[in-house]
């Protein structure tokens, strides 16, 4: 599922996959901006049927976050 | 309809940088909230359909400030299309909450101070600029603290809401400049709870989720279309399990399924909703691998049939190729192949059509009937800014045309032809009832067009009340029927001693009747009497006008360098199959 996850910030980032780790985030993709975090955020939850809370949402800071508040809603990150 | 997510867009409007299409547009996008990514949405959307689009989005808020001071950057920019969106927050700021906090009598004058304020914006906006304005009305939220008892209320929250859109819309009704796009249908057509997302709102000011704003932009395509005058005009249809279920060379006349009963009412409907079209202008044909014998038995004579014989310009039923088939629709009803839009159920079909005239628009019509009405209805292909009186009767003047064609394959030779035809121009000055679809004309025509100058309405009624050009029309009747408005002049007349030709041009419905010669000898009869010695003329050739090449030596004209010359002094000969009148 990480993989899925990764490709998906890839995707919506517009970058290689291989460049996504657990800390990017808006200071080391420079195509992250607030906006296109708004669309990624969207595109998750479409993605993996998930309803962030605004609390979640706001949080986001890195990846690692996202992985945070998809396990918490049940999702299953394997690697 | 499918649509892609708003990441897409995003990122493909990013590698559309170097992209150059023939056809331009440049379009400015003001808004009362955050709509980011609509204009990359709109962007690749143009892409799709080979027009290159440039976007200026104005500040967040900042319509008013943009609108009203005409050194902005929205004017700099010099946009064909500027789209206007201001939600129904922004229009009601405290009281979109608090409606019923004020008398009935204060939200009807409410109302009027509104409707003003967005008319007065309006208005300065044509003032300055003779960019086309599409205005959004306001979306009319479903909630009201009022509960039930809302449309008991006198003049309430509701009522109010559509008391402005509605006034907005009867005002703006007659203008040529300004448009108005339903976007509360919009809401309704998506759902409230999918266009508005509240997490989105308080996260970012979004009043449209991003979900939806590809949608948008589809829907607001149609301005586009309309605009560049890109819009399609013929739907060529198959017929088994197209516009009947089953196959009639195998079901047989009481076999095929087609009626009220399920599954032959989705085929009714379908074919009622092409009716519509139909009767709206749009040109119906038939491409269809079948005994013509057993088809047109059916579309004669089956007794729920909604499509008749009448409605068809053109009835390819026969066993030759979808593709020749095709070509010979396009030639005998004089349409480009661009200008067709193919429904076939058949994917083989489709796929040998798309890959051999990849101009035609294809529809991937799914298997199941019950979903061929929606994706008619989905069709924004048809899109145009204005419905002209023309507009309504084409499809029928295409019938007509096919028993003229009958007439023209049954006469000896083209005169005895043209002389039963009992041809009549009428040459009309340009006035309110023409001046629209004289506009259209240098908009659509293609093909017999000397200089393809395209011109919006207003620069038409510039040309009208400026005495230093001759603008005027053609209307067309023969014994079949009326054509309509289907040929344009426009004359610069400046030089007292020298006309010159700015544009002239004839409708595909009417050409090879000598209906040309008729308006230009109309044309060189008007100088004449002005004292003028010459009318001077140019060719300038496109991709598709090569059958107006020869159009001005064949009149006599004379070539001098680049353009061509007619003396008015040398009598001009109007054929003999045509009479000629002036209003």
């Amino acid at each position: 599922m990480s993989k899925k996850l990764f490709e998906l910030i890839a995707k919506v980032m517009n970058v290689p996959t291989t460049s996504i780790n657990d800390n990017s985030g808006p200071e080391s993709i420079e195509s992250w901006t607030s906006f296109k975090g708004y669309v990624l955020l969207y595109e998750l939850e479409s993605e993996f049927k998930v309803k962030f809370t605004i609390d979640e949402a706001m949080d986001v800071k890195k990846v690692s976050d996202i992985k945070r508040h998809l396990t918490n809603h049940g999702i299953v990150l394997n690697d | 309809m499918k649509e892609e997510k708003l990441s897409y867009y995003v990122n493909k409007a990013a590698e559309l940088n170097n992209h150059s299409f023939d056809k331009k547009i440049r379009i400015a996008i003001l808004s009362s909230f955050t709509l980011n990514g609509f204009a990359e949405t709109i962007q690749v959307k143009c892409a799709e359909k080979k027009i290159q689009c440039l976007t200026y989005v104005g500040g967040y808020n900042q319509y008013n400030q943009e609108i009203l001071n005409s050194q902005s950057a929205l004017y700099k920019f010099k946009p064909d299309l500027t789209f206007l969106f201001i939600d129904t927050r922004a229009l009601l700021q405290d009281l979109f909450h608090h409606p019923h906090t004020i008398s009935a009598d204060e939200r009807k004058s409410l109302v009027n101070e509104k409707t003003n304020e967005i008319l007065g914006l309006t208005a300065k906006f044509s003032e300055i600029t003779s960019s086309k304005l599409v205005l959004s009305n306001f979306a009319i939220p479903t909630f009201s603290s009022y509960g039930i008892f809302e449309n008991k209320t006198d003049f309430g929250f509701h009522r109010m809401l559509n008391e402005i859109n509605n006034k907005i819309a009867d005002e703006l009704s007659k203008s040529d400049s300004v448009y108005v796009y339903d976007f509360d249908k919009f809401v309704t057509k998506f759902g409230e709870k999918n266009v508005f997302d509240y997490k989105q709102f308080f996260f970012g000011d979004m009043k449209i989720s991003l979900d939806h704003i590809p949608y948008l932009a589809s829907e607001i395509m149609s301005y586009v279309i309309g605009y560049l005058g890109i819009s399609k005009k013929c739907i060529v249809l198959d017929l088994d399990n197209t516009l009947w279920g089953g196959i009639i060379g195998e079901d047989g006349f009481n076999g095929i399924k087609l009626g009220p009963d399920p599954p032959g009412n989705a085929f009714m409907e379908f074919q009622k909703t092409l009716l519509s079209f139909h009767q709206r202008g749009i040109i119906l044909a038939i491409n269809s691998k079948n005994n013509y014998d057993d088809a047109i038995k059916v579309i004669q004579e089956h007794p729920y049939m909604q499509l008749r014989e009448d409605n068809f310009a053109s009835l390819k039923i026969n066993w030759n190729d979808k593709v020749s088939n095709m070509k010979e629709i396009a030639e005998e009803i004089n349409i480009g192949l661009d200008s067709i839009i193919f429904f076939d159920d058949d994917p083989v079909n489709r796929e040998f059509v798309k890959i051999n005239l990849p101009q035609v628009e294809i529809i991937d019509l799914p298997r199941d009937p019950s979903e061929f009405v929606n994706i008619l209805k989905r069709l924004n292909e048809f899109s145009v800014l204005k419905i002209t009186q023309e507009d309504q009767q084409r499809g029928k003047m295409y019938v007509e045309q096919r028993k003229r064609n009958d007439l023209e394959k049954s006469s000896p030779n083209l005169e005895g032809f043209l002389k039963q035809l009992d041809l009549r121009v009428s040459i009309k000055t340009a006035n309110d009832f023409t001046i629209p679809r004289i506009s259209q004309l240098t908009l659509k025509t293609n093909q017999f067009n000397l200089t393809t100058k395209r011109y919006q309405e207003n620069d038409i009624k510039k040309f009208a009340q400026d005495k230093s050009y001759l603008v005027g029309c053609a209307q067309v009747e023969d014994k079949f029927g009326d054509n309509g408005i289907t040929g344009v002049f426009i004359v610069n007349k400046n030089n007292p001693k020298e006309w010159y030709l700015d544009t002239f041009l004839l409708s595909c419905r009417v050409m090879g009747r000598e209906v040309e010669k008729g308006i230009i000898g109309y044309v060189i009869k008007k100088a004449k009497e002005s004292g003028v010695q010459y009318l001077r003329a140019q060719f300038i050739p496109t991709q598709k006008n090569k059958p107006v090449e020869d159009f001005l030596p064949n009149c006599g004209f004379k070539k001098e360098l680049d353009s061509w010359v007619y003396s008015v002094n040398v009598p001009f000969e109007i054929p003999n199959c045509l009479t000629v009148s002036t209003e």
